[in-house]
């Protein structure tokens, strides 16, 4: 249809058109014949998003036949009709032609899958858990469970694991998420959440945003972000990158990967050197100041400058922006938390807000943005590999006599405190874990280093996986349950404020599917603790998730589906039915320790665990992009989003000479990719950056490091040393996985092997696809 | 089902807005524009009124039951003629009249590309295949209006204006002849299958339009993109027309087979009511498109010789900036002359692509209005 | 002129494209996206533009204006709809005649389509998709009091210059209040093409001393 057409054979119809304005492509690669808006008699469930911890409300569409078919704004406070791109495509999952509608199985990897029964796959599920079980050990068999499931599952996940299979080793993938900010929580204040509601963002007067690429990681909370700025709220963002806040920041320090903490350490040297510190507060609040003071005297801007490889007069510029303002706020992400120093990063933060008083006060305060949907109930109830329901500690007896009694068992069948999801996947390489069920994750593509994540994974005896779409994961297991997507059950969420919201039911799900309560209450009853999981649904098991959390700091109790319904969302802890919840903490000035002090932490930077060399003088950061969603299992299915960003790149500054779309190597100690190259000028010369949606041969964690933080056990994804090189070809990204006979929806993919890049880390510009 | 506020046909097209300086060569003003439509007009029908009187044998063949009809397409005629002298006088449609009437008579490219021409117009005009590309649903319905209405009008204009005639020797059958005016071209039996279709032909073409109006009828009633912006005079009342026309005139048919003429002076006056206001309304409404839709083959032979011009190939104008085809220059020079006849005196931004001034204009933006939030 | 529209601020934009996946669930175009968005600064930073029809007032609807079958219709409120499906003969005059680029053309069904401001959800009540989801309100539907109540003293601009002519809109941009009086430059004459000074080597447009007069 354009000027390439051979002279000869001109067509009759010979009509060109300039590119962007021909083409339509229809929705989701979904052909629109299919989807007609001839829907009268639609109902509007209302919901929330499956995907970020800022959890918009959304409307699903439901046709007369009960199927769900689109997406209508929703007036929920949180986000006010917003929407984000995943958000909006996010029905197109629900009757996805790729989705699992039959369990598979195999008896070893050589083989295909092949659909089974449901008794099938459950007896043999079960029957390999009772003999490597019986051979190794009960701590012999791990699981791994994920923070996008309903907070109900994550507590079944944490139950399943402690009572029925009665392991130990039981975590989640909330591990890459946020952990470093949960330790620094605990660490400072005594509670894991953030401080302040979204809302408070709008009433403050300097605004600090973190590592966090709030524009395209969680965009409907940009409003929130304008918002104050509209208001006259100065925005002071730290990114590497100039993201889409960071470009219209009035401050954007663009700082070296990995040397956060030396910059917040300079930033409050300035404060006390000016004397912004707000002496009162931290005399009447606070433990350790004093340790704190004098280490940040080690950290004058002109040591920290260099370091971080910002000008120093930024630093005295953020310190007097954020000290001088009548209510400072600071949030931040996985831009800190993702080091071997993520902790200690968001410690640097912590001690910044309290030592101007910012805090527990309209306006004023600190928060980290969650990532996955359920980023924050997830870590809340148990499912991690050392704490219980209600956040309370595996390694406290009065807290584990607590809970041996509501499950009623005895606590010596408790299991000890296990390890992180990385330490698993080294524990399966030394075959210390022979066998592993996986629910709601997809670690060949969200973990780090995937070589090693790959051996480890091959080196299982037995490996079962919970999905609803076949992840990379799934594909290399020997069981797949399939299971609902979020539309088709209801339970409940936390968001990124700890607001509980409620998701609803919006169809049934299909024929061979099944809930992942269900499936696990299964397994249960075959591995012989039927008594303790008799839940028929999500509603059964909030009842003993409220009763489980009673009296904790984590406390659900006076949350109820009803309440839920009426109010829209109830930030915990919330300890009676009568109480409104707590949207804002530390009000009263105390914390959840019990001197209710804020106990400040000293912190001393060090560079990242990579170091780096002649050989490797680059930084290499990862992050997401607008279009998709963590490993992408979900969103490199639906077509506009493919369409919108097809595929990764890597982008580099223009000093390195390369031209946009040129093939480039990326080269670490652990492996080396081609992605077309992004030339901009938003990115440090001395960085480059990969999104990590993507599975090999184009998956950035085949190049990061599997380096931990030693507290929160956090990878650090956000810094390695690396080097670039030009190649010949760029690396193509391969077809998501799907049951056998069944190739992946090929509508959806029509550009998913496009070679350029995007134009912008956005995406594609409209005009720009072909 | 919504109805936008009055809608107004947009303003330059129409008389009043057409710009008040007069062209060089022809003459615009409104008043001049409805003049020459008049002309055309009375022309075309005084042609038409004598067409009838000659075809008819001076009238010897002419039915005066059908005076009413014979009427209303005189009217039709005038009607016509008027809307389509004022669309073509104005700017964009004359500029690609003339464009497409220069292709369609040049020897040279006749020659080039003698199956061109009848190529097209029966991939527009007759098999429609466009509304294909559309939805394949409503292609089919159209294709029944459309042969339907082309039969009908086949078989009821020349018996209206009394070019045809059908006469039996016997006085009243089996055997007929056809005659166009007056000359026998073909003898028939009414009792085998060519007689039949020749007497049926009308309600063939009634069911068909029947099916397809009920089916757009429906699909107005139910598909949200055809019920937004949708009017009742212009969408709907088409479609009502065609049913009415279509269902009494099958009623005829089967008031004098099964009821020996039943109800027969009824619905022969609601079936002629009927049809004298559609082919009134045709000029007016949505019907006009009949008339204007061989632009479609005009504007498409117009692309397709100034592509295959000699030597030029496949030479396409291209975007200054991002050097991305655009269309042919003669396309873009016609458009051009036409932005120019309009007083858009932007015309030289058709030389780059929509993409192009969309990133030109948010540059601008960047650069003179603000580069950031503030 | 203005009343409940459309306001831009391509400062606020983030690039994020949920607008142009919101256009394609709207019930009157399900499944085809009409709005574009543009990353304007390619190479420098990530600044993005929406781009919706502005709906022309004077002159009124060029592309209504160039249409040979007249088959682009203004409504009384000044909103330019999309062709009539039954008139459209898919010439393209439209696409290429906007001075802001906003129709598109479907070749093989000879149809062109473009934002029509939601007209089915608008006569409902509802803002259109693009402006209901849009993260940032870089798309705000509204009145400008409804506008202003949210952001205090924001300034609006509804007319552009193209070389000699000036196009004034009914969906309007937002500027800084110091710069409310001008005429929003809508990118002719094009004094730049890829990093290159073109100003003077443009003989076809000859507005450049108007652009000098504006700024």
């Amino acid at each position: 249809m354009t000027a390439t057409d051979p002279s000869r054979a001109l067509p009759l119809d010979p009509s060109v058109a300039p590119p962007g304005t021909r083409n339509f492509r229809d929705a989701g690669g979904i052909p629109a014949d299919r989807w007609h808006a001839d829907q009268n008699g639609e109902t509007l469930v209302p919901t929330h998003c499956c995907f970020c911890g800022v959890q918009c409300g959304m409307y699903l569409r439901v046709d007369r036949a009960g199927k769900v078919f689109g997406v209508e704004p929703r007036n929920h406070d949180i986000n006010r009709m917003r929407l984000c791109p995943k958000g909006i495509n996010a029905y197109q999952q629900v009757n996805h032609p790729d989705r699992l509608t039959s369990p598979l199985m195999r008896r070893n990897r050589d083989e295909e899958f092949r659909p089974v029964s449901w008794e099938e796959a459950l007896d043999h599920t079960v029957a390999e858990i009772r003999r490597i079980q019986g051979e190794y050990g009960n701590d012999a068999f791990g699981l791994l469970g994920g923070a996008s499931l309903y907070s109900e599952k994550t507590y079944l996940v944490g139950k399943f694991a402690r009572v029925a299979l009665k392991t130990k080793h039981v975590d989640y993938n909330g591990r890459l998420c946020m952990v470093s900010a949960a330790g620094a929580n605990k660490l400072a204040f005594g509670i894991d959440r953030a401080g302040n509601p979204f809302s408070d963002i709008l009433l403050t007067d300097c605004l600090l945003i973190a590592g966090s690429n709030v524009g395209e990681c969680f965009p409907v909370m940009t409003q929130y972000l304008w918002g104050a700025r509209d208001r006259g709220a100065t925005l002071i963002v730290v990114d590497p990158r100039q993201t889409a806040i960071a470009r219209t920041a009035d401050v954007h320090v663009a700082l070296k990967p990995g040397t956060d903490s030396a910059f917040f350490n300079a930033v409050l040297h300035v404060i006390v050197a000016e004397g912004l510190t707000d002496e009162a507060y931290l005399a009447d609040r606070t433990t350790g100041w004093d340790e704190v003071k004098a280490t940040v005297a080690q950290y004058p801007p002109s040591r920290s400058a260099p370091i971080c490889g910002v000008p120093e007069e930024q630093i005295v510029q953020v310190a007097r922006m954020f000290a001088g303002a009548d209510r400072a706020m600071a949030w931040h992400a996985r831009g800190v938390e993702h080091h071997s120093q993520g902790v200690e990063n968001c410690l640097t933060i912590i001690n910044l807000c309290v030592a101007t008083g910012n805090i527990g006060k309209p306006g004023a305060g600190y928060g980290t943005i969650t990532g996955q949907g359920n980023g924050q109930g997830g870590r809340e109830h148990g499912q991690k590999s050392d704490l219980l329901p209600g956040g309370r500690s595996i390694s406290n007896p009065e807290h584990r006599r607590q809970i041996c009694e509501i499950w009623g068992i005895e606590e010596s069948e408790l299991p000890a405190a296990g390890t992180s999801m990385m330490e698993m996947v080294w524990q399966m390489q030394r075959a210390e874990i022979r066998g592993l069920i996986g629910i709601c994750n997809n670690p060949f593509v969200s973990l780090p280093n995937y070589a090693t994540v790959k051996e480890g994974y091959d080196t299982l005896q037995f490996h079962a996986q919970f999905d609803f779409f076949l992840s990379e994961t799934a594909a290399n297991a020997h069981v797949v349950f399939p299971v609902t997507v979020w539309a088709e059950d209801e339970g409940v969420m936390a968001n990124a404020e700890a607001r509980v919201v409620k998701h609803n039911k919006a169809q049934e799900p299909p024929a061979g599917v099944r809930t992942d309560t269900w499936v696990m209450c299964e397994l249960a009853k075959r591995l012989g603790a039927g008594d303790k999981f008799a839940f028929p649904d999500s509603r059964a098991v909030f009842e003993e998730l409220r009763i489980a959390s009673a009296g904790t700091v984590n406390d659900y109790y006076g949350i109820t589906y009803e309440r839920l319904e009426e109010t829209g969302g109830i930030a915990w802890p919330c300890p009676t039915t009568e109480h409104p919840g707590t949207p804002r903490l530390f009000e009263d000035g105390r914390t959840y320790h019990p001197d209710g002090r804020i106990h400040m932490q000293v912190v001393e930077w060090h560079p990242p665990m990579d170091p780096y060399s002649e050989e490797y003088p680059l930084s290499l950061t990862t992050g997401r992009t607008v279009a998709h969603f963590l490993s992408g299992n979900q969103t490199r299915r639906l077509g506009a989003l493919v369409e919108q960003t097809p595929r990764p790149w890597v982008e580099v500054h223009p000093s390195h000479g390369f031209r946009n779309g040129d093939p480039v190597r990326v080269v670490t100690r652990r492996g080396s990719e081609v992605f077309p190259a992004l030339v901009t000028e938003a990115i440090r010369p001395d960085t480059v950056f990969v999104p990590y949606h993507w599975p090999v041969p184009t998956a950035a964690n085949a190049l990061t490091i599997d380096a931990l933080d030693p507290r929160s056990k956090i990878p650090e994804y956000k810094v390695c040393a690396a080097r670039i090189e030009a190649a010949e070809r760029v690396d193509e990204v391969p077809a998501p996985p799907t049951a056998p006979g069944r190739p992946a929806y090929p509508e959806t993919q029509v550009s998913r092997t496009d070679p350029l890049p995007p134009t912008s880390p956005q995406g594609r510009g409209t005009a720009e696809r072909s | 089902m919504t109805e936008p506020p009055q809608t107004a046909e947009p303003t330059t097209p129409e008389p009043e807005a057409t710009a008040p300086v007069p062209e060089a060569r022809a003459p615009q003003t409104p008043a001049a524009v409805r003049r020459r439509a008049v002309l055309a007009g009375t022309a075309v029908s005084v042609l038409l009124i004598l067409a009838i009187v000659f075809g008819s044998r001076l009238l010897r063949d002419f039915d005066s039951a059908l005076l009413p009809y014979a009427v209303a397409t005189v009217f039709l005629a005038f009607g016509v003629a008027y809307r389509y002298t004022v669309w073509v006088s104005a700017p964009g449609a004359r500029r690609l009249f003339r464009q497409g009437w220069r292709s369609f008579f040049s020897v040279a490219n006749f020659r080039r590309a003698p199956t061109a021409l009848p190529r097209m117009i029966a991939t527009y005009l007759g098999f429609q295949k466009f509304l294909g590309a559309r939805s394949h649903a409503r292609w089919a319905a159209h294709q029944l209006l459309f042969w339907g209405c082309v039969l009908a009008a086949l078989i009821t204009f020349p018996l209206t204006w009394g070019w045809f005639t059908f006469t039996s020797n016997t006085g009243d059958g089996p055997g007929y002849e056809m005659r166009i005016w007056g000359i026998k071209v073909l003898g028939f039996n009414a009792l085998n299958i060519i007689g039949w279709l020749m007497f049926h032909g009308l309600d063939i073409a009634a069911v068909l339009v029947i099916a397809g109006a009920s089916y757009f009828l429906w699909r107005r009633m139910k598909d949200r993109g055809a019920v937004t912006g949708q009017r009742f005079a212009y969408d709907l009342i088409p479609l009502i027309a065609l049913i009415v026309i279509s269902v009494t005139g099958l009623l005829l048919t089967f008031s004098s087979i099964f009821l020996h003429g039943g109800g027969y002076e009824f619905l022969a006056i609601l079936h002629m009511v009927s049809v004298v206001f559609t082919l009134i309304y045709i000029p007016f409404g949505k019907f006009f498109h009949i008339v204007q839709r061989p632009a479609a083959v005009g504007m498409q032979l117009f692309k397709y010789t100034s592509r295959r011009k000699d030597g030029a190939g496949e030479e396409l104008q291209t975007c200054r900036r991002c050097h991305e085809p655009i269309d042919t220059p003669e396309y873009v020079e016609n458009l051009r002359g036409t932005m120019q006849d309009l007083k858009l005196d932007f015309d030289a931004w058709a030389e780059y692509c929509p993409r192009c001034k969309r990133v030109l204009r948010g540059n601008a933006y960047l650069t003179h209005v603000k580069k950031g939030f503030k | 002129m203005m009343g409940r529209t459309i306001f831009i601020d391509p400062g606020r934009c983030i690039g994020c494209q949920a607008c142009v996946s919101a256009c394609r669930e709207c019930d009157s175009h399900r499944g085809k996206s009409m709005i574009h968005l543009d990353y304007t600064d390619e190479g420098h930073s990530v600044a993005s533009l929406p781009t919706v029809c502005m709906h022309c007032e004077d002159p009124v609807a060029p592309c209504a204006e160039v249409c040979p079958a007249d088959a682009i219709l203004v409504t009384a409120d000044g909103v330019v709809q999309q062709a009539d499906t039954t008139r459209c003969i898919g010439c393209a005059n439209c696409v290429n005649a906007c001075p802001f680029g906003v129709p598109k053309i479907d070749l093989q069904a000879k149809l062109q389509m473009k934002c029509n401001l939601c007209y089915d959800r608008t006569a409902y009540g509802l803002a259109p998709m693009c402006a209901t989801v849009c993260p940032t309100g870089a798309l705000f539907y509204g009145t400008l009091d409804e506008l202003r109540a949210e952001r205090p003293g924001v300034q609006v601009a509804d007319s552009f210059t193209f070389g000699d002519v000036v196009v004034q809109t009914g969906v309007a941009m937002v500027v800084p209040a110091d710069k409310v009086q001008w005429p929003v430059p809508g990118g002719l004459p094009v004094v730049e093409i890829n990093g290159v000074d073109v100003s003077g080597a443009n003989p076809n447009q000859g507005g450049g001393a108007r652009q000098e007069g504006v700024r």
